[in-house]
């Protein structure tokens, strides 16, 4: 199911655009990754909309009354909450719905790089009886043409390290691209960041953005360094037009970058509104 | 709670995402080879010797944490070692006591291994992942001299005495001069060759199939095409010889038969139950009276016997999915199926399943 309706067509379509634009895989990966997120971008739209609409009703006074007035009754807070949420029109769950949607074409993608750099026997032939036929001449596409810039996009990426130096924990060399990725991870969870509320120390989303800022580089760092550079590719691209496509929507919070710029300025956005 | 949350999501994502990106790219069917006593499987982290009498465990070897991950057909040489390529990130070529187990010695090369390599005298020739032909001396796997070819060497090379032939999945087949270190002649297969060649008994002509769905006859002197045969689908593992006829089967699960001088068909071609990947096996003179018998091994975990017209003698379902090519051993058949319970099994020459190992014995 999951084969047939996402990761077959995802891998053919990145073979397509590698197969016209002359068998350079790297290339087909950015084109790949640009045009997934052309095609989820009013889903992403949608979700930037929401989370904006409720960031605004954290700052509402009515809001804040009813987080005071009720805070040892839950069960009223809930009501009152679906009450404000009704009258008002908002969706809680709209910034939520177009991320679980997303999530399996995100994965998709991810598994279709992984999937079409068949390393073995076993997954040159799961890639083999994956490609369609009517679409493209396998035999002709086989074995796809994995170098890119400095890389092999099948392999972890490194530089080699001087004659004389190595390191056990760096068996690919020094790791240029994990580099990247971690930075571009950083700067894009960083300049995304939603503006905090202003809730001082009960201001919890501010704490999990805080958190992701700091664990998801990690993360993907981690997985650069160790996968298929292929991979990091993805990620590189996938975080410079996320960064992107906050811009354009005027969303980008250049101040966060800057020391507490992340815990003081969205305070004072808060109070001038 | 929302932070014990968080982290909890993080977790998944790092377990769900290296899931996504390690599996398929990693994993592969077993590689297997035998000698009159025992058969030696190399499937994933682990090579293990199993005797032939009853499928007991004579030594397993497991390398380095998870490191190596042993896919390709282990070759045993007449000065007692077990030589196999590590698919995984060690990129070593190791040599083990045949007898004990015991590692001797490991070549590591630029990339991964997944063809077997040749050993002829005192020399190792192995093809790698990298692309590049390593000759090695065979007493201790010191690196005597490396010809890049192409990318991607998948075969194992073979030999007529004089030139190395090694299959790239680059669509060319290729000659070298062991001597010169030099390539001798290419002939193009129109498509990939992940199997090896396989020589006719004087060594003049070599035969290979590709991804281009045909089998190519090659003149070994020269890299000339003597004849090309078409199939259905394409050829994964390199075809059989047995006398003046040739085997080869496709990804398809069709067994074609041909005359080595001139490629024509000699049987209808046979269709038994599922996608073959592995070479055929020639038995000669086995319990058919006949003649040879032909064995194939499917995708669909059966194992096929005909005689050398083509007429089914037995069949027996091994279980699991069979990618890799059955090996003789002794008065045995062994095979190695994937996605089952077991890791090897023993078939007799008539098709009776003989026994089971699940690598758990003790």
């Amino acid at each position: 199911m999951w084969n047939e309706f996402i990761l077959n067509p995802f891998t053919n379509v990145l073979l397509f655009i590698y197969n016209i634009i002359g068998h350079d895989f790297g290339i087909a990966i950015i084109l790949f990754t640009i045009l997934i997120r052309a095609v989820t971008w009013p889903l992403n739209a949608q979700q930037l909309k929401g989370a904006k609409v409720m960031q605004e009703l954290q700052k509402d006074k009515e809001w804040l009354d009813i987080q005071k007035k009720y805070a040892k009754d839950k069960e009223k807070l809930a009501s009152e909450q679906m009450r404000i949420y009704k009258e008002r029109g908002i969706n809680p769950f709209a910034s939520c719905l177009p991320t679980l949607v997303q999530f399996p074409i995100i994965i998709g993608l991810y598994q279709s790089i992984t999937h079409a750099l068949a390393a073995t026997p076993l997954g040159l032939l799961q890639l083999a009886r994956s490609i369609y036929p009517a679409f493209l001449n396998s035999a002709l596409l086989i074995p796809l043409n994995s170098r890119f810039l400095w890389m092999d996009l099948g392999r972890p990426e490194g530089i080699p390290f001087p004659a004389g130096f190595s390191f056990a924990f760096l068996p690919f060399g020094f790791p240029t691209l994990a580099i990247i990725v971690a930075a571009t991870t950083y700067l894009q969870t960083k300049l995304t960041m939603p503006p905090s509320t202003g809730g001082g120390p009960t201001d919890q989303s501010a704490a999990m953005n805080s958190m992701m800022s700091i664990y998801m580089p990690l993360l993907l760092g981690y997985f650069a360094l160790n996968f298929a550079s292929g991979l990091a590719v993805y990620f590189v691209t996938s975080n410079v037009l996320g960064i992107v496509q906050y811009a354009s929507m005027g969303r980008v919070n250049w101040r966060n970058l800057l020391p507490g710029g992340d815990k003081t300025l969205p305070a004072k956005k808060g109070a001038k509104k | 709670m929302k932070r014990f949350l968080l982290i909890s999501l993080v977790l998944f994502g790092a377990v769900l995402l290296s899931a996504c990106s390690g599996s398929a790219n990693t994993s592969s069917w077993p590689g297997l080879a035998a000698d009159d006593k025992m058969a030696y499987l190399a499937n994933g982290s682990s090579i293990y010797a199993v005797r032939l009498s009853d499928g007991t465990k004579a030594w397993t070897y497991t390398g380095k944490s998870g490191t190596p991950l042993f896919y390709a057909d282990p070759v045993l040489t007449t000065d007692g070692q077990l030589l196999v390529g590590s698919a995984g990130r060690d990129y070593e070529l190791t040599s083990l006591d045949i007898a004990t187990g015991q590692k001797k010695w490991a070549f590591v090369a630029g990339d991964r291994w997944v063809a077997p390599p040749l050993v002829v005298g005192d020399t190792v020739y192995a093809a790698n992942n990298d692309g590049t032909l390593y000759a090695l001396k065979l007493a201790t796997g010191d690196r005597l001299w490396a010809l890049p070819i192409s990318r991607d060497l998948w075969g194992a090379p073979v030999t007529d005495g004089k030139l190395i032939f090694v299959s790239s999945l680059d669509h060319f087949l290729y000659a070298v001069d062991p001597l010169e270190h030099t390539i001798v002649w290419k002939v193009n297969l129109g498509g990939s060759a992940p199997g090896s060649p396989v020589l006719n008994s004087d060594g003049t002509t070599l035969f290979i199939g590709s991804f281009a769905k045909k089998i190519f006859a090659v003149d070994s002197a020269t890299g000339s095409v003597r004849w090309t045969a078409d199939t259905k689908d394409w050829i994964w593992s390199a075809p059989a010889l047995g006398g003046d006829s040739l085997f080869a089967a496709d990804i398809s699960g069709n067994i074609y038969s041909l005359g080595a001088p001139n490629g024509k068909n000699a049987w209808p071609t046979l269709q038994p139950d599922g996608p073959i990947t592995g070479s055929p096996l020639v038995l000669s003179g086995s319990t058919s009276q006949a003649g040879d018998s032909i064995l194939v091994a499917t995708e669909s975990g059966s194992l096929f016997a005909f005689d050398a017209t083509g007429v089914k003698m037995w069949e027996v379902n091994v279980g699991g999915q069979i990618y890799t090519s059955p090996v003789a051993a002794g008065e045995l058949i062994v095979v190695a199926p994937l996605n089952t319970d077991f890791l090897l099994a023993a078939v007799s020459k008539d098709g009776k399943l003989l026994w089971k190992f699940t690598g758990k014995e003790k």
